[in-house]
């Protein structure tokens, strides 16, 4: 009962996770959609997003991620007295808060080094830019590092996976930072940037850097963002990771094979999200047709 | 295994690892719509892969060799498979572009003039965005993503079970349990990120023609392993 029990634990808090992930990255203009926030001073567009590109989502998560679950760690050694799903929760929560103390500190340094940098083309240091976006940004951040934390616990002490909880917490901080680049930035860089471009096409190079710096109502800032994204592409995200944790810890409840249960269940699973991958190119294709002006 | 055997895995793990990068299609103007491949670096998405992988892997360091490599070859092509879904969802309904191969399309894959995908036989060329070099994960991308995170998993794998049997007869079984996964964890991350100087942040995987530069990741990181194979050889069994 227990291995089924953490594995939809395990499955709900990589879902969590995988939305308050895309949503940090969002609205701090993390990731690959970052080159079209720099890139806009260079075409003549001020804008007022918030761009903190502390390095590739990957690793970035990976050191939230790691630094929460260490510290929470260290406390759940010192509260041992206590209940212990009281103490790795709040343990958990005042290890999450030391991460957010260094995002915020690498945000706000981030943001300014990067405008700094594009003084030649006129970008201005909003104030409002930096002080708006940051709290939802440091919340959201605080929100992914605290799932991650409790979801290494949970396949550590539920899921008994051999390794330690920082180390489980990097490896799925390196793996949710990859997942939330790859699925749901789409929806930022390509959608929300560009919403005065064409929809139903790619970004041609050449209008890179064009992207949108209004809003409905004056001009467009950080805090527009997640409230966009959150509808389609944090979904994507937390489907998509959300998925990989359930069914990877799914596949081992069962035991028909021995050790082998596992890889033939996993097996499987590829094979038919592959098959539905097939059919939903297919089901695009046949939808919108070939590109025409 | 042998501690001799093991070090040699090491090396043989390593340069699998930096052989799957070639092999998953990985662009980072993929976010915008605007290349074929999943939208982030091929290092990072190596990276990720592989980590799941080794994660996977983890679970069945009991069960033999065998067990762990095919857990962590499937634990990457999980991650895998559904990064590609989760991607292509994104392009089909959050930009409304359907899948296809920029490369393939202008005829310069390593299939030669034909603009039609290798596996289905569907045209990419009438589905490029002008100004693009394609979206999306088509199906020829897709399985050589598989392959590659196959690749990926079980040089992964590999690593985490040979740093693992030189460490068990020395150390407490968690402490070697975590060492072999941060030395496997470091060892994915440094040959997965080799590559990235010979695929210059953007790959379509082995129908690029930039497969054909494999032999010299495999150089770099058949040396790279091996001095970190040596290292490990030494600290566990010579000192």
């Amino acid at each position: 009962m227990l291995p089924l029990l953490g594995t939809v634990l395990a499955g709900l808090l990589a879902f969590l996770a995988g939305i308050f992930e895309d949503s940090e990255s969002n609205a701090g203009s993390a990731s690959n959609p970052n080159s079209q926030v720099q890139l806009a001073p260079q075409i003549g567009h001020r804008h007022r997003y918030f761009n903190k590109a502390i390095s590739g989502e990957p690793p970035a998560n990976a050191l939230w991620a790691t630094t929460a679950a260490t510290v929470a760690v260290l406390l759940v050694a010192k509260f041992e007295t206590f209940n212990p799903v009281y103490s790795v929760i709040f343990s958990s929560v005042i290890g999450a808060l030391v991460s957010t103390l260094l995002l915020g500190l690498y945000g706000i340094f981030s943001h300014i080094s990067r405008v700094a940098s594009m003084k030649t083309f006129k970008q201005t240091l909003y104030w409002d830019a930096l002080y708006s976006a940051l709290p939802l940004d440091l919340s959201f951040g605080f929100l992914t590092a605290f799932s991650l934390t409790l979801l290494s616990f949970t396949a550590g002490m539920m899921l008994n996976n051999p390794f330690s909880v920082p180390l489980i917490a990097f490896m799925l901080g390196i793996t949710i930072g990859t997942i939330g680049s790859s699925t749901g930035d789409i929806h930022y860089g390509a959608e929300r940037l560009y919403q005065h471009h064409i929809f139903g096409s790619g970004i041609p190079i050449s209008n890179q850097g064009d992207i949108d710096v209004k809003g409905e109502y004056g001009y467009r800032n950080s805090v527009d963002t997640p409230y966009f994204t959150l509808r389609f592409g944090a979904t994507i995200t937390a489907f998509t990771f959300g998925l990989l944790i359930f069914l990877d810890s799914l596949s081992r409840v069962f035991v028909f094979a021995g050790a082998w249960s596992s890889v033939i269940v996993e097996l499987g699973m590829i094979l038919i999200i592959f098959i539905v991958t097939v059919y939903l190119e297919k089901y695009t294709r046949d939808r919108y047709g070939p590109y025409t002006r | 295994m042998e501690p001799l055997t093991a070090m040699f895995a090491i090396i043989l793990g390593g340069v699998l690892v930096g052989i799957c990068v070639h092999f998953i299609p990985a662009s980072a103007t993929g976010a915008m719509s605007a290349a074929t491949g999943i939208a982030t670096g091929p290092s990072m998405l190596s990276a990720g892969a592989g980590m799941a992988g080794i994660l996977s892997a983890a679970y069945s360091m009991d069960s033999g060799l065998a067990v762990v490599l095919a857990s962590g070859a499937t634990g990457s092509a999980l991650m895998m498979v559904l990064t590609i879904l989760g991607g292509n969802i994104a392009n089909a309904f959050g930009t409304g572009v359907s899948p296809a191969s920029g490369q393939t399309a202008s005829g310069q894959s390593i299939l030669g003039k034909s603009t039609k995908d290798a596996i289905t036989g569907w045209d990419q060329k009438p589905y490029i965005s002008p100004g693009t070099d394609g979206h999306g994960m088509p199906v020829q991308t897709h399985i050589s993503g598989l392959i590659g995170a196959f690749i990926g998993g079980i040089g992964g794998a590999l690593v985490l079970f040979a740093v693992y049997t030189l460490l068990a007869p020395i150390l407490k079984p968690e402490a070697a349990f975590t060492i072999a996964g941060v030395i496997g964890a470091g060892v994915f991350l440094i040959n997965s990120v080799l590559p990235a100087y010979t695929l210059v942040g953007k790959t379509e995987g082995m129908f690029d023609q930039k497969i054909r530069r494999t032999p010299k990741t495999l150089i770099s990181c058949l040396i790279v392993s091996t001095v970190i194979a040596v290292l490990i050889y030494s600290a566990a069994v010579v000192i």
